[in-house]
């Protein structure tokens, strides 16, 4: 190419990048305010799934729940304990539920994390993927059969300039109850046994 | 060769630049439209209409006690009711908060904010805000929300999410 051609060539490009530049700003000034804004509801930052250790649920044993939450890139949500005491935590109410006793819960521990809108402090949330524990235990006279065990989940979102409002999803773990010892076996042991030793009530 | 590939390079690093990270600030599609007639509640009880703030320009930030990014705002809107009320202007903060006036009220009469090294609450009206408000406004699709008001009661511009505190001003001080 000889150096005139490469002249031409980058002026041709420049002109293409200011013109690109002009028609972003175009669009950008006539979209409506609801083609800038964050475009997922708040019930749509988190998907939970939710899962049981032991398929079926003898009478009289203890087994786990795990409520698999995956945050939508870009957004975080407060952890269990946040930073500070006017933040919305992230929280899982269980219902009280017949055949059943929540022993214990488990919060995943969250990131510290500076944000572009608290440069000065950390803030302590979770990203990505976390996961939450509940131990139960079966009553000795929990109802034969399928059985649900309802919660809700209460988190707050926001990405790197805009905060969504709390929201309260429902979310439940299906399980079958069997006579006491019924030999169960252990199921979903990756979502169990990866979320172990970093957790903390 | 190297001179060859410096070009496209030029162009591509160019074209990210320009495409970059998109800001949320838009300005309404034809003519600006009309604020909406709405009458707000204050804390105090009494009602405050949109209306009588005709004739002013009028910033209303939507915003909330546990959202962040308001609170990184709010020491910039103390700052511009302080600089700019006596030329005919003012803020109107319009409280989210599902709890209401308990949370909301010790918080506005409390928190002290860094105004430019001065330690201040809240000096602008604040009223409380739920979703028929804000469907009156389109819809909030999150917070900090401010929307620019002129004098004859059009909107301007509506700001989702933390923007600057220049960019802001910048438009007060256009409409003043």
């Amino acid at each position: 190419m000889t150096t005139r051609s490469k002249l031409a060539f980058s002026a041709v490009a420049f002109a293409f990048v200011l013109a690109t530049g002009a028609i972003e700003a175009g669009v950008r000034s006539a979209a409506s305010p609801q083609d800038s804004a964050p475009t997922l509801k708040p019930s749509e930052v988190v998907k939970p799934q939710t899962y049981v250790s032991l398929e079926p649920v003898p009478r009289g044993k203890e087994f786990q729940a795990a409520v698999v939450m995956e945050i939508a890139r870009g957004f975080h949500i407060n952890s269990h304990k946040p930073t500070e005491a006017y933040l919305i935590p992230t929280t899982l109410t269980v219902q009280p539920s017949t055949g059943i006793q929540l022993l214990d819960m488990f919060y995943p521990n969250g990131q510290m994390v500076r944000f572009s809108f608290s440069p000065d402090k950390a803030l302590d949330v979770y990203t990505g993927k976390v996961t939450l524990l509940l131990r139960f235990s079966a009553h000795s006279d929990a109802p034969l059969g399928p059985g649900t065990i309802s919660a809700v989940l209460r988190y707050q979102a926001c990405n790197e300039s805009t905060c969504l409002p709390p929201v309260k999803v429902p979310v439940s773990f299906a399980l079958e109850f069997a006579g006491a010892g019924t030999n169960a076996r252990v199921v979903h042991s990756e979502v169990f046994q990866g979320a172990g030793p970093s957790h903390q009530k | 060769m190297k001179k060859i590939r410096s070009a496209p390079t030029f162009v591509l690093i160019s074209l990210l630049f320009v495409l970059g990270i998109s800001g949320c600030r838009t300005a309404p599609k034809g003519p600006p439209p009309d604020a909406p007639n709405i009458t707000f509640k204050g804390l105090d009880g009494d009602n405050v209409s949109l209306a009588s703030l005709k004739g002013k320009v009028v910033v209303i930030n939507f915003w909330a006690t546990w959202c962040d990014p308001c609170r990184e705002e709010i020491p910039w809107m103390i700052g511009f009711q302080q600089k700019y009320a006596d030329k005919g202007f003012t803020m109107l903060g319009v409280a989210m908060d599902d709890e209401g006036k308990s949370v909301v009220e010790p918080f506005v009469h409390t928190t002290k904010f860094d105004v430019d090294g001065r330690q201040m609450t809240m000096n602008y009206p604040i009223v409380l805000g739920n979703d028929d408000i804000t469907a009156k406004f389109g819809g909030l699709f999150g917070l900090p929300t401010s929307i620019v008001i002129s004098r004859d009661g059009k909107i301007r511009k509506k700001y989702i999410g933390l923007v600057g505190r220049d960019e802001l001003e910048k438009e007060i001080d256009s409409l003043l």
